[in-house]
């Protein structure tokens, strides 16, 4: 018995030093149990709708920014993955009749091989060249689709695809908590010593490759990676959606998750997820402006970016937080002296 | 049917050259990648339908005003917008992105999204080997040999080209020299963007101005100036033509596969750079390493 | 038309607040969505359509139903379809579950409208496409009649119909070109964009053109936002093509009309052209698309009783033609005599008495299909052929088909370039 209050004790300690004196870590603790908590208040359909959407852009946000933001390896043809994702679980879950839940995970594996091969040819490519490369590939892919009608259905798309579940709070549940599983997934990954390597290629590929590591190979895991968590991304929201079309591999939605990710932050993994989770539901927001709705989304995107280029979320971050200049520990900003050190903060 | 392609393939090839010469000018100078160079070539087909059926000017003076209002326009977002995060490579991105949006919406608002149309420079059509060529398109020729003459001249010849010269190679040694690298950048931009105003005003004739008419010629502009290597102005014209040959073979030779143009012509880019990372007459860049 | 577009919204939502509530004070109002890319000229036209019947029903006191007069009001929607499907589909979400319309009316692209029919039946929501002409919407409904019951198609006619009026119009602009300029032989080139809803119309056009008499120059399939196309229009004159038969509904109606005329090409435009329906195609081409052929839903002649009226009322309200979507007008017009027959506005109720529909409408005598598609021939909706004449858009289609001709049809007019290059000759 005082075994278990034991572990009861330390959980609750942990919880009151490691997640109540910083704000970041409140702030995204209230917001997973605010997520968990929403149908159990209001299941307003839309409401719902437009949080399921946003949940699986958020997962494609993320894994842009796995790519894009941590390699380096700048895509702007990541709708290429989601895309790759939606038709595959389109195709297989209408014509084969696979069930969606072995159709999502099929399309995922879909993402990852269409990493692998963009991945290949794009690892000789730097830069701006590489960025404006990946642009290319969905547009060579849309003239496909557009090239054989008869098993893409052409503009129209491959629509019937099977339900995600019966209901809409089901589907809620599976999208937000798929989206919180994976983005802690990709956030791990960014923590590991893969991550550290990957954001080590960033930097300074040369110095890596100098340090005897295959460069490569480590690229290549990223775009399968990303692929991987883009795909998902992709089939949920052909079984969504359920009608896949090309609008799936437009260079809008290539340039709209950029935005999500720089205005959210990149190189954060979460910096991504929130710019999503303000974005999305503020262009929903703005219908109350009809006219000027979409200007109004631009001058808001841009207005921020001149005031923090960095992102939102590391700017308020450190606004409201400050690392310790001697231990590299995060403090609420209002604290003197660091949490754990006592070095003084300022 | 050769005749019709080479032609064909000119008139294309000139209207890219035009877009791409002026964006890989900017890249090459400043290293922003302007996404929102369309745009602004939107912006002064706009302009043109501004002055030509509101204010009743004649379709020259239009066209001129609307060159130096694009340029003036170009100027000051770059001012506002992109000087101040200049230093944030992925910002400035997302930056321009979210001008070419602003430029969009603020037409869509003002036109709404009507399909327009203004008057040609030059009515009329000429024959040549048994081909008609609109006597529009022969101005679009005729702009992009004078356009890449006259950069050429201006880069090579003068000494605000030297400076942006040096500005590209070396951004901070040039600073260190006394070069006013902040002139050198507005000098490069006020040129680059009168290119785009330039094909903007006279290719804007031929074809339909709507809000959204800037997105097309993006994607192939982009894969001009991958292949012909970043900043590099030789490889942007040379590459200009070869992918507004491809277009137009594909026309000709697949003609129900005519809307494959772009996509081959993008693949041919791909292929390219497997061969030659750098495009065809790119440097790498040491500290891009 | 342009200059006054925010002063003419301001006017139409006082107008619309005054016609739709002074009347019928206090009665609770029948909610229709209007649905559509609002910032574009379609949805604009779907909007202005549903305004003019909804004013035209409240000034006259309103829906009858239940013994009640109910005023309808009507509630736009922007999709914002063009540009993102998901928006759409939230615009859906947000019509049904927030503004709780009754009705929906609207929607353009088909992929688009694949998805919010999913969400409206969903719903059991009855929603009248507007603007979408892809057959396979319809078919949704045969296939699985309980769950697609909810959808009916008002305009366009679907694309097979259009198929036919389409060559019905090339046949009498071949007929005219082969009596004035005695040509035995026409060859016709075919031109579509590269669009699902073109995909049959060419292959028809393969098979029936050489029973027509008639001879293929060629297929191209540019780009439906093609910009330039001339070089699609060397090689059409390269090909010695008399005749250019035309499947555009996007953009690229626009240049190619506009170059072909500056170009002189000698063979007419014939076929569908959306952009050509339009009052804005003479000045978006600079009057070079002088001749165009296009095949539509409306013409300012007497198809029936209402065509001339609502035409003219359009007209003068907007300042411009009505466009196909439009029919917004019309659909609304077919649910408030369904309503009234039923007495309710219980979905279920109403499918029976919507597909029971036999009305005058402003295109035509309206029945539906089994499949609850628009029921297509003569003495139902045939769809009109015109042609740009000088700055007007004149009906020259129905002209003696089918001892038919509506009053205020005009003859087909050969382009002088083509009189005068084949008299050269």
């Amino acid at each position: 018995m005082g075994f278990i209050w034991f572990y009861i004790r330390k959980i609750f300690t942990l919880f009151k030093c490691e997640v109540l004196v910083l704000p970041s870590r409140v702030a995204l603790l209230v917001f997973v149990v605010a997520l968990l908590l929403i149908p159990a208040f209001t299941q307003d359909p839309y409401l719902l709708w437009v949080l399921i959407l946003t949940a699986i852009f958020s997962i494609f946000a993320a894994s842009w920014d796995l790519l894009s933001g941590f390699t380096g390896q700048v895509n702007f043809g990541h709708a290429l993955f989601f895309g790759v994702a939606a038709y595959t679980s389109g195709l297989i879950n209408v014509y084969a009749k696979v069930p969606n839940f072995l159709s999502i995970p099929l399309a995922a594996i879909a993402g990852v091989l269409t990493g692998l091969i963009v991945g290949i040819p794009c690892l000789r490519l730097r830069g701006t060249y590489l960025a404006l490369t990946t642009l290319a590939f969905p547009i060579i892919l849309t003239g496909l689709i557009f090239a054989l009608p008869e098993v893409t259905g052409g503009e129209l798309g491959i629509s019937g695809l099977d339900r995600l579940s019966t209901s809409r709070v089901y589907d809620y549940y599976i999208t937000v908590v798929l989206m919180l599983v994976l983005t802690t997934i990709m956030w791990k990954i960014t923590d590991s010593k893969t991550g550290i390597l990957l954001h080590a290629i960033r930097e300074d590929e040369l110095a890596v490759r100098a340090g005897g590591i295959n460069t490569t190979r480590y690229k290549l895991l990223a775009f399968c990676l990303s692929g991987f968590f883009a795909g998902i991304a992709g089939g949920l929201y052909a079984h969504i959606m359920r009608t896949v079309g090309p609008s799936t591999l437009e260079v809008a939605l290539s340039f709209q998750v950029i935005i999500w990710s720089v205005f959210g932050g990149i190189v954060s993994i979460y910096g991504p997820v929130a710019g999503v989770f303000i974005l999305f539901p503020l262009a929903e927001f703005l219908r109350i402006l009809p006219k000027v709705r979409m200007l109004v989304f631009a001058v808001l995107v841009l207005l921020t970016l001149i005031y923090m280029p960095e992102g939102l979320i590391p700017w308020i971050r450190n606004k409201i937080e400050k690392e310790c200049p001697r231990c590299k520990v995060r403090s609420i900003a209002t604290r003197k002296t660091c949490r754990i050190c006592a070095a003084s903060l300022d | 049917m050769i005749q019709e392609i080479v032609i064909n393939g000119l008139i294309n090839g000139s209207i890219y050259a035009l877009l791409a010469i002026g964006f890989s000018l900017i890249f090459g100078v400043a290293r922003v990648v302007n996404i929102a160079h369309t745009a602004l070539y939107m912006a002064a087909s706009y302009f043109i339908y501004l002055g030509f059926d509101y204010l009743g000017m004649s379709s020259l003076l239009a066209a001129l005003i609307s060159i130096l209002l694009t340029v003036a326009l170009g100027l000051v977002c770059y001012q506002l917008f992109i000087k101040p995060i200049r230093e944030h490579e992925s910002a400035v991105l997302i930056a321009t992105i979210a001008l070419a949006m602003v430029i969009q919406e603020i037409f869509l608002l003002a036109f709404g999204g009507n399909y327009l149309g203004v008057p040609p420079l030059a009515t009329g059509y000429f024959m040549l080997a048994g081909v008609k060529i609109a006597n529009q398109h022969l101005l679009v020729l005729g702009a992009a040999f004078l356009a890449l003459i006259g950069t050429w001249f201006l880069l090579m010849k003068t000494r605000i080209g030297l400076g942006i010269r040096c500005t590209a190679q070396d951004r901070e040694v040039a600073n260190l020299m006394g070069i006013n690298v902040n002139r050198e950048i507005m000098a490069a931009l006020g040129i680059s963007v009168g290119m785009a105003a330039v094909a903007g005003a006279i290719v804007a004739p031929l074809s339909v101005i709507d809000p959204h008419m800037w997105l097309h010629p993006l994607t192939m502009m982009l894969a001009i100036v991958v292949l012909g290597g970043l900043g590099s102005i030789k490889g942007s014209f040379i590459s200009s033509y070869i992918l507004g040959f491809t277009e137009a073979v594909v026309v000709f030779a697949l003609p129900m596969g005519a809307f494959l143009k772009g996509p081959i012509a993008l693949s041919i880019m791909i292929l390219v750079l497997l061969i030659r990372p750098e495009g065809l007459f790119g440097v790498s860049f040491e500290e891009e390493r | 038309m342009k200059k006054s577009c925010f002063l003419r919204g301001v006017f139409l939502a006082l107008t619309f607040c005054v016609g739709a509530c002074f009347p019928v004070w206090g009665a609770e109002p029948i909610k229709i969505g209007v649905i559509g890319p609002m910032q574009f000229t379609q949805g604009e036209g779907q909007w202005n359509g549903a305004t003019l019947a909804a004013e035209e029903i409240n000034k006259a006191g309103g829906v009858l139903v239940n013994g009640a007069k109910r005023p309808i009001e009507l509630v736009k929607v922007d999709s914002n379809e063009f540009l993102s499907i998901p928006d759409a589909t939230n615009a859906m979400e947000l019509a049904i579950s927030r503004y709780k319309v009754d009705f929906l009316v609207g929607g353009f692209r088909s992929e688009a409208v694949m998805v919010m029919q999913d969400i409206a039946m969903d719903n059991k929501k009855i929603f009248m496409g507007c603007g979408a002409a892809h057959p396979q919407l319809c078919e949704r409904v045969a296939k699985n009649y309980d769950r697609y019951k909810y959808w009916f198609r008002v305009t366009p006619i679907n694309s097979k119909f259009l198929v036919k009026v389409d060559f019905l119009v090339l046949d009498m602009v071949a007929k005219a070109m082969a009596k004035q300029l005695e040509i035995p032989k026409l060859k016709v080139a075919v031109v579509a964009e590269k669009a699902a809803w073109a995909d049959p119309i060419v292959g028809i056009a393969q098979q029936s053109l050489p029973k027509m008499g008639m001879e293929i120059a060629g297929v191209w399939r540019p780009s439906p936002t093609a910009t330039d196309t001339t070089a699609e229009l060397s090689a059409i004159q390269r090909a010695g093509a008399n005749i250019i038969f035309t499947t555009f509904s996007s953009s690229v109606g626009i240049p190619f009309a506009k170059q072909a005329g500056e170009l002189k090409i000698p063979a007419p435009l014939v076929g569908i052209n959306v952009e050509a329906q339009k009052d804005g195609f003479w000045n978006a081409t600079g009057g070079k698309g002088n001749y165009t052929v296009t095949v539509g839903t409306y013409a300012r002649v007497k198809i029936d009783d209402k065509t001339i009226p609502f035409f003219d009322k359009y007209e003068k309200q907007f300042k411009e033609a009505p466009n196909y979507t439009a029919g917004t007008y019309d659909a609304i017009s077919i649910l408030k005599h369904a309503i009234e027959k039923a007495a309710t506005l219980d979905a279920d109720k109403l499918v029976p008495f919507l597909e029971k529909t036999d009305m005058e409408v402003a295109a035509g005598r309206f029945v539906f299909t089994k499949d609850h598609d628009v029921t297509w021939g003569p003495g139902f909706i045939t769809s009109v052929g015109t042609q740009w004449q000088d700055g007007k858009n004149m009906c020259v289609w129905p002209y003696n088909w089918e001892d038919l001709t509506y009053e205020g049809t005009v003859p087909y007019k050969l382009p002088d370039w083509v009189m005068e290059y084949y008299k050269k000759k």
